[in-house]
C-alpha cells in the first residue's frame, strides 16, 4: 500500500492564528467591562456595531479577492480590530464614524494592503487617526465618567445618541457636554490647563481627577493591564513590545517630571490615563505591524513609549497612541533591517 | 573566572537559545528491554552506504556469512557494508531506497538461510595500536548512529588535539527511545567504547549527556562510570534539561561548554567530537569482539503498532518485516516515519531497508499526528524565531524563500538552519516553514553548483582562447621563418643572377656613359673590387667600378658575410640588417597601401623593403641597398620597367639618404658599435652621391639603354627624389627618439615624406609614376635646376650628418 508522504516536523504545536486571536478577544474583555462601567453603554454599543461592519467589510472584500470567505472570517482578525476600534473612540460619537471607521481599517488599511499579515499599519489605530483627523470635536469629546456625572444616559439614551433617532433636543447637549454628561478626558484638561498657567498639583484637585490620576480611567488602564498580564501568560503575546512601551513612557514621563514636577503630569498619570494600557498590551502588541526579532520589538515598544510621551506634552492632541503606534509601524521594517539576532556561530556584528 | 574544565567539572550548563517541548511519548516505547524480531526472509543491503568508491566484494549467487563485507572502499570515507545475517545473494540490483523520494539504489538482497552464522572474527584488545584500532573500527562500518551516518573512524583520527568529548545520550527528538533502552542496558559496553575513545582522542573530559527525563539511563551511566577503569574525574554524567533539540551536536556542545561551532566549521575545531551512544558501543564491538557494525537498536513506535518497543535490527531488514512482527495495523492515510516526528521522513513504500541511522519507524495514528493543516498567512508573530534554536529569523526567511528571492534568503544565514523543525512546530498559521528552508537550499546549491560549472566552463574557454593565440603565434612565427628561409634561399640564387646581370650593365654603361668618380664610393668598394669574379675586369671608369662593387657587395651579403676581406661595414651592416628585419616588412605593407597615387615610388620602396627584408644587401645602410637595388630590380625586369626602376632608384637613394640622416641623428646606446659603423657607411654613400652631382643619375643610367627623355626623367626624379631626401633628413634630423622607437619612425615617417613629396612636386611625382610621358624642354631644364639645388642642399645636409655622427663617435 502507499503510505502517505509528508515533509517533518510531523506535529505542530496546534495554537492557531484564530486561537491566538481569541484569546486576545478574550483578554480585552475585562477592560471593555470596566470602560462600559464608567462610560455607559455607548461603548459596548459601538463594539458591536464595529465588529457587524468590520465582519460584513471583511466578508465583501474575500469574495472580491475570491479567497475563503469563512477561513477568513474565522482567524477572528477582523473582529479584534473592530473591537480596538470600538473601545477607542468616545462612547457616543455618531454611528456614521464608526462604520466609516472600521469599513477603512478592514477594507483599505487591511486588505488594499494584501490582507491578514501584510498591511503595513495597524488597521485600528489608522481608522482612529483618520476619524481623529476628520472630526476633532466628535473624536475628543468624551462622556464623563459615571461617579462624577451629573447624570448617566440610558442604553435607550445611548442608543438614540448614537443613531440619531428620536432625539430631542436635550439629548444633542449629552454630546456636546454642555449639561455635563461630556467633558474632556483627564489628558485634553491637563493638556489645557497646563497652557492655562495652572500647575499640576492644581490642577489634579479638579473633580475628573482623583488626586493622580483620572477617574475611572485608572481602573479602565488597570483592567487592560490585567488582561495584558493574562495574554503574556498564555504566551499570546509576548512581553518586549509591551515592555518596551511601557518603560518608554516611564523613563520619558519620568525625566519630565523630575525636570519640572508642576508642569508635567507624573509618570504614574501617564501610565494610567488615556489608552496607555490598551495600547500597550493590545494594540502595539499586533504582530503583523511590529518589528518581528526580540530586540527589536523592545525597540519598537520604547519608540511607541517615548513617541507617546512627547506628543501627548508637546503634539496638538491629547492622547497619542494612535500617532505613535503608525509612526512606530513605518519604522518597524527599518528596525528589521538593522536588528538581527547573532546567528548561531557567527561572530556579532 | 572558571576554566571550561573546571565548568564541566561542575556540570555548569548553558543556555541553548530557542528549543520547544514538543510531547515526548517516549512511554509508549521505552518501558520493555531491546528484543529480537525473527529473521527476515531477505535483506536488502544499499551498497554502498556511507561514501562511494567502491567495488563489490560479492556477486549474485555467493554464499556469505554473517558479517562478510559485501563492499571494498578506496576511499577513507568510504565505510565497508557487511551481511547482516548468512545465506546467499540472491540480486544486485536498484531497489527503492530508505527516502522520502524512495529514488531505486543499488541493493545487494541477501536471502537469509536462517542459520545466521558468523564469519570468523578477530577480537582484538586494547593492546592494539591507535592505527590498528582505528583500521578496525573503519573496516567495521561504522557510522554515527545518532541519525546523519558520519563515519566514525574519521571523527576518531582528526587532525587537531581534541579537549573534549562529548557522548551524546540525550535523545531529543520525541517518541524515540533507542539510545535510551541501550544505556540502561548496555553501559558497561558504552563505557568500553567509551574507554576506546578515550584511548585514541586522549581528551581531557568526556562528557556524557543525558536528558533529565532518562533517569534510568542516568542512573545505569553514573553507575558505570563509577566502576569505569577510566581516570578518575576524566568522564562524567552530565544531566541537561529536556528541550527539543538538546541532542544536535550544536547545540549540544553550546548547553556543555557555552560555546558556538563557528559557522561553516566543524567542532574539531574547537577541540570537540561529539559520539553518540550507539556508536560507542558499536565501536566496543568492533574493537574487542571484531564484530562488523550489522544490526543496532531501532525503536519502533507509534499508537498504530501492536508491540511498540526496541529491537535489535540488521541492517537491511525491510521496514515491512518489522511492521508485520510488531503488530502494525494501517489506517487511511497512514503514515510510516522513519526517524522522529520532529525530523523523519515519512515513507512512501515500507520495502526499504534499516540503514546504520535509522533509529526509529514510527508509524502513528491520525488522532497522534494527523494531516498537516492548510498553510495560511503569516501574521508575523515572530514566535518561529523564539523558537529557533540556531537564532535565524525564520520569518525572514520564509517571505525570501517564498518569494524565491534565494540570495536574501542566503543573506539571512540560511545555511545554518538545521531543519530541527521548532519553527514549523510553534507556527501558528501551520507554513510548512522548514520544507521553504529545504526548497530554498537546494535551490541554492543547485545554483551554487551551476555557478561552479559556469566558471570551470569559462576557465576552460579562456584557456581554450590562449592555447589557439598560441598556436595562432606559433603559426606565424613558423610560417614567417618559412618564408624568410625561402626568400634568403631564393634571394640568393637570384643574386648571382642580379650580380651577373648588373656587371653586364656596368659594363655596357661603362662603355656609353659619361665618367663621373666618385671617391667616396669607391672607398668603400675598391678594395673589394678584385674580388667580383663575374664582373668584367679591367674597366677603369669609375662608375662601372660603382655598380661592380654594388653589385658584388649585394653578392657579399648574400653569402653571408664569409667574406673575410670584406669591409667592417659590411659586415657591421649584415649585423644590423638582421636587427632591423622586420621593420622594413612592416614598412612595405604600409606603402603598399597608402601609396596608390605615387606608384612608382611605392614600388620602389617596396622593392627597397623587400631587399632589406631579404637581409641581403644590408639593412642598416640603405643608401647602399637603394643605390644597388634599382640597378637589380631593372636588370631582372624587362626593358620597360627599366625607366620606372631608375626612377625608382632615385627615390630610393634619396631615401637611403634620409634614413641614413637619421641614424647619424640617433643617440642610441644599446647598439653603439655596429651603429656607428652603419652610420659611417651610409654617410659615405650620401657624399659619393651628393659630391658627385650627376653622379646618382650616372648610377642609374648604365642600367639599362635608355632614351634620352628617360634620361632626364630619371634625372627629374633623382632631383625630386633629393629633395624630398632633404626634407625628410631636416624633420629626423630634429628627431631625438631613443632606439627603440626610431625604427617605428623610420617606417612611419617614409611613407610621410612620400606623400609630402607627391604635394610638393606636383606634376613632377606624376612624371615619376608615368616616366612614359614626353618632356617638354622647359621641363627639362626646370627638372635639371631643380636637381641642381636639390642635390646642393643634400649635400649640406649630408654634411651635416657626418658632422652629427662623428659627435656621436
Amino acid at each position: 500500500m502507499a503510505f502517505k508522504i509528508a515533509s517533518s516536523p510531523h506535529v505542530t504545536r496546534n495554537l492557531q492564528t484564530s486561537t491566538v486571536m481569541q484569546r486576545v478577544i478574550l483578554c480585552l474583555l475585562p477592560g471593555l467591562v470596566v470602560q462600559c462601567a464608567f462610560f455607559g453603554w455607548g461603548t459596548l454599543i459601538q463594539v458591536l456595531l464595529a465588529i457587524i461592519v468590520a465582519l460584513s467589510c471583511e466578508a465583501a472584500v474575500m469574495k472580491l479577492r475570491k479567497r475563503s470567505i469563512k477561513a477568513s472570517l474565522s482567524d477572528n482578525s477582523a473582529m479584534l480590530t473592530a473591537i480596538l476600534i470600538g473601545v477607542a473612540i468616545p462612547p457616543l460619537a455618531p454611528w456614521w464614524m464608526i462604520v466609516m471607521g472600521t469599513a477603512f481599517a478592514i477594507v483599505i488599511v487591511k486588505h488594499l494592503y494584501g490582507g491578514l499579515g501584510h498591511n503595513l499599519f495597524n488597521p485600528a489605530m489608522a481608522a482612529y487617526v483618520l476619524l481623529l483627523v476628520s472630526f476633532p470635536l466628535q473624536m475628543t469629546t468624551w462622556i464623563a465618567p459615571s461617579t462624577v456625572a451629573l447624570n448617566t444616559p440610558s442604553i435607550i439614551d445611548s442608543l438614540q445618541l448614537i443613531f440619531n433617532v428620536g432625539a430631542h433636543a436635550g439629548m444633542e447637549q449629552f454630546r456636546l457636554g454642555i449639561d455635563g454628561i461630556s467633558m474632556a478626558t483627564p489628558l485634553d484638561t491637563l493638556k489645557t490647563d497646563l497652557s492655562l498657567g495652572l500647575t499640576t498639583t492644581e490642577i489634579m484637585t479638579k473633580t475628573i481627577f482623583d488626586g493622580s490620576t483620572g477617574v475611572g480611567w485608572f481602573w479602565v488602564n488597570l483592567a487592560y493591564l490585567a488582561g495584558g498580564l493574562v495574554l503574556l501568560k498564555l504566551k499570546a503575546i509576548r512581553w518586549h513590545i509591551s515592555t518596551g512601551v511601557l518603560a518608554g513612557l516611564f523613563v520619558a514621563s519620568n525625566v519630565g517630571f523630575l525636570l519640572s514636577p508642576d508642569t508635567h503630569a507624573s509618570p504614574l498619570f501617564h501610565l494610567f490615563s488615556g489608552a496607555t494600557m490598551l495600547a500597550a498590551f493590545f494594540i502595539a502588541t499586533d504582530p503583523v505591524t511590529a518589528a518581528t526579532s526580540p530586540r527589536g520589538r523592545i525597540i519598537f515598544g520604547a519608540l511607541i513609549g517615548v513617541l507617546v510621551y512627547i506628543i501627548r506634552t508637546q503634539g496638538g492632541y491629547p492622547d497619542a497612541f494612535a500617532f505613535a503606534v503608525l509612526l512606530a509601524n513605518l519604522c518597524a521594517p527599518f528596525i528589521d533591517y538593522y536588528v538581527r539576532p547573532r546567528t548561531y556561530g557567527h561572530s556579532a556584528g | 573566572m572558571l576554566t571550561l574544565l573546571d565548568q564541566l567539572d561542575k556540570g555548569t550548563l548553558w543556555r541553548s537559545p530557542g528549543g520547544i517541548h514538543p510531547p515526548e511519548v517516549k512511554f509508549l516505547s521505552n518501558t520493555t528491554p531491546i528484543s529480537q524480531l525473527p529473521l527476515a526472509r531477505e535483506y536488502l543491503v544499499p551498497v554502498p552506504q556511507v561514501g562511494e568508491n567502491c567495488t563489490l566484494t560479492v556477486k549474485v549467487g555467493d554464499k556469505v556469512l554473517k558479517g562478510t563485507p559485501l563492499t571494498q572502499g578506496t576511499s577513507i570515507w568510504h565505510l565497508p557494508v557487511h551481511a547482516p545475517t548468512s545465506g546467499t545473494v540472491v540480486a544486485i540490483e536498484p531497489r527503492a531506497s530508505n527516502h522520502a523520494s524512495a529514488l531505486p539504489v543499488n541493493t545487494c538482497v541477501i536471502a537469509a538461510d536462517d542459520e545466521d552464522r558468523w564469519c570468523k572474527l578477530t577480537p582484538g584488545s586494547l593492546e592494539l595500536s591507535n592505527q590498528e584500532m582505528i583500521a578496525k573500527i573503519h573496516r567495521a562500518g561504522i557510522a554515527g548512529m545518532g541519525g546523519a551516518a558520519f563515519p566514525s573512524h574519521i571523527k576518531l583520527n582528526p587532525v587537531s588535539e581534541i579537549e573534549l568529548v562529548i557522548i551524546n545520550g540525550v535523545e531529543c527528538e520525541p517518541y524515540i527511545s533507542a539510545d535510551d533502552r541501550l544505556m540502561r542496558e548496555y553501559s558497561q559496553e558504552i563505557l568500553a567504547g567509551i574507554s576506546i575513545i578515550h584511548r585514541l582522542l586522549a581528551p581531557k573530559r568526556i562528557v556524557i549527556a543525558i536528558e533529565d527525563n532518562k533517569p534510568e539511563a542516568i542512573k545505569a551511566m553514573q553507575q558505570a562510570v563509577s566502576q569505569s577503569v577510566l581516570p578518575t574525574g576524566s568522564v562524567r554524567v552530565t544531566v541537561i534539561p529536556t528541550k527539543y533539540p538538546s541532542g544536535g551536536e550544536k547545540q549540544l556542545i553550546q548547553i556543555i561548554t557555552g560555546r558556538e561551532v563557528p559557522s561553516g566549521a566543524i567542532p574539531a575545531k574547537l577541540g570537540i567530537v561529539v559520539h553518540n551512544v550507539g556508536t560507542a558501543f558499536a565501536i566496543h564491538q568492533a574493537v574487542t569482539q571484531g564484530k562488523p557494525l550489522i544490526e543496532r537498536v531501532v525503536t519502533v513506535t507509534g499508537q498504530n503498532v501492536g508491540k511498540p518497543g526496541n529491537y535489535w535490527l540488521p541492517i537491511g531488514t525491510p521496514v515491512e518485516h518489522v511492521l508485520k512482527h510488531t503488530e502494525f495495523h494501517a489506517e487511511a492515510d497512514q503514515k510510516v516515519i522513519i526517524g522522529g516526528p520532529m525530523m523523519g521522513h515519512a515513507l512512501p513504500t515500507i520495502q526499504v531497508p534499516i540503514l546504520k541511522g535509522t533509529n526509529c519507524i514510527l508509524v502513528p495514528s491520525s488522532q497522534e499526528i494527523g494531516t498537516t493543516p492548510e498553510e495560511k498567512a503569516c501574521i508575523r508573530c515572530g514566535e518561529c524565531a523564539n523558537a529557533c534554536p540556531a537564532l535565524l529569523l525564520p520569518q525572514q526567511l520564509f517571505w525570501h524563500a517564498k518569494a524565491e528571492e534565494y540570495d536574501k534568503a542566503a543573506s539571512y544565514n540560511l545555511k545554518d538552519c538545521i531543519e530541527c523543525g521548532c519553527c514549523s512546530y510553534v507556527c501558528p498559521s501551520d507554513i510548512p516553514l522548514v520544507e521553504y528552508y529545504r526548497i530554498a537550499k537546494s535551490a541554492l546549491k543547485q545554483a551554487a553548483d551551476e555557478k561552479h560549472q559556469a566558471e570551470r566552463a569559462k576557465l576552460r574557454f579562456e584557456a581554450r582562447i590562449q592555447r589557439l593565440e598560441e598556436e595562432k603565434l606559433a603559426r606565424e612565427a613558423k610560417a614567417k621563418e618559412a618564408a624568410t628561409r625561402r626568400q634568403a634561399t631564393m634571394t640568393a640564387t637570384d643574386k648571382d643572377a642580379v650580380a651577373q646581370a648588373m656587371a653586364r650593365i656596368a659594363a655596357k654603361k661603362a662603355a656609353a656613359a659619361e665618367t663621373t668618380a666618385d671617391k667616396a664610393t669607391v672607398e668603400v668598394v675598391d678594395a673589394d673590387a678584385s674580388n667580383n669574379t663575374e664582373a668584367p675586369k679591367g674597366k677603369a671608369a669609375v662608375a662601372a667600378a660603382i655598380a661592380r662593387a654594388k653589385a658584388k657587395k649585394a653578392a657579399a651579403a648574400a653569402q653571408g658575410a664569409d667574406d673575410a676581406e670584406s669591409s667592417q661595414q659590411v659586415v657591421s651592416s649584415l649585423q644590423t640588417a638582421s636587427s632591423d628585419q622586420s621593420e622594413p616588412t612592416e614598412h612595405a605593407e604600409s606603402l603598399s597601401q597608402k601609396d596608390k597615387v605615387a606608384a612608382a615610388i611605392a614600388r620602389a620602396k617596396a622593392k627597397k623593403a623587400a631587399l632589406k627584408a631579404d637581409s641581403d644587401a644590408n639593412g642598416d645602410t640603405e643608401a647602399t641597398v637603394s643605390a644597388n637595388q634599382p640597378v637589380t630590380e631593372s636588370a631582372i625586369s624587362t626593358d620597360t620597367d627599366d625607366k620606372k626602376a631608375k626612377v625608382a632608384a632615385a627615390v630610393a637613394r634619396a631615401k637611403a639618404k634620409k634614413a641614413a640622416a637619421q641614424q647619424a641623428e640617433s643617440t642610441d646606446v644599446a647598439e653603439v658599435q655596429p651603429k656607428h659603423e652603419a652610420d659611417a657607411k651610409p654617410e659615405s654613400t650620401n657624399e659619393s652621391d651628393d659630391g658627385a652631382g650627376n653622379q646618382s643619375s650616372s648610377d642609374a643610367e648604365p642600367s639599362a639603354p635608355l632614351s634620352p627623355e628617360d634620361e632626364k626623367k630619371a634625372k627629374i626624379a633623382t632631383a625630386v627624389a633629393r629633395a624630398k631626401a632633404k626634407k625628410a633628413a631636416a624633420q629626423q634630423a630634429e628627431s631625438t627618439d631613443v632606439a627603440e622607437v626610431q625604427p617605428k619612425l623610420e617606417a612611419d615617417a617614409k611613407p610621410e615624406s612620400t606623400n609630402e613629396s607627391d604635394d610638393r612636386a606636383g606634376n613632377q611625382s606624376s612624371l615619376d609614376a608615368e616616366p612614359n610621358a614626353p618632356l617638354s624642354p622647359e621641363d627639362e631644364k626646370k627638372a635639371k635646376v631643380a636637381a641642381a639645388v636639390a642635390r646642393a642642399k643634400a649635400k649640406k645636409l649630408a654634411r651635416e650628418a657626418g658632422a652629427s655622427s662623428d659627435a656621436n663617435e
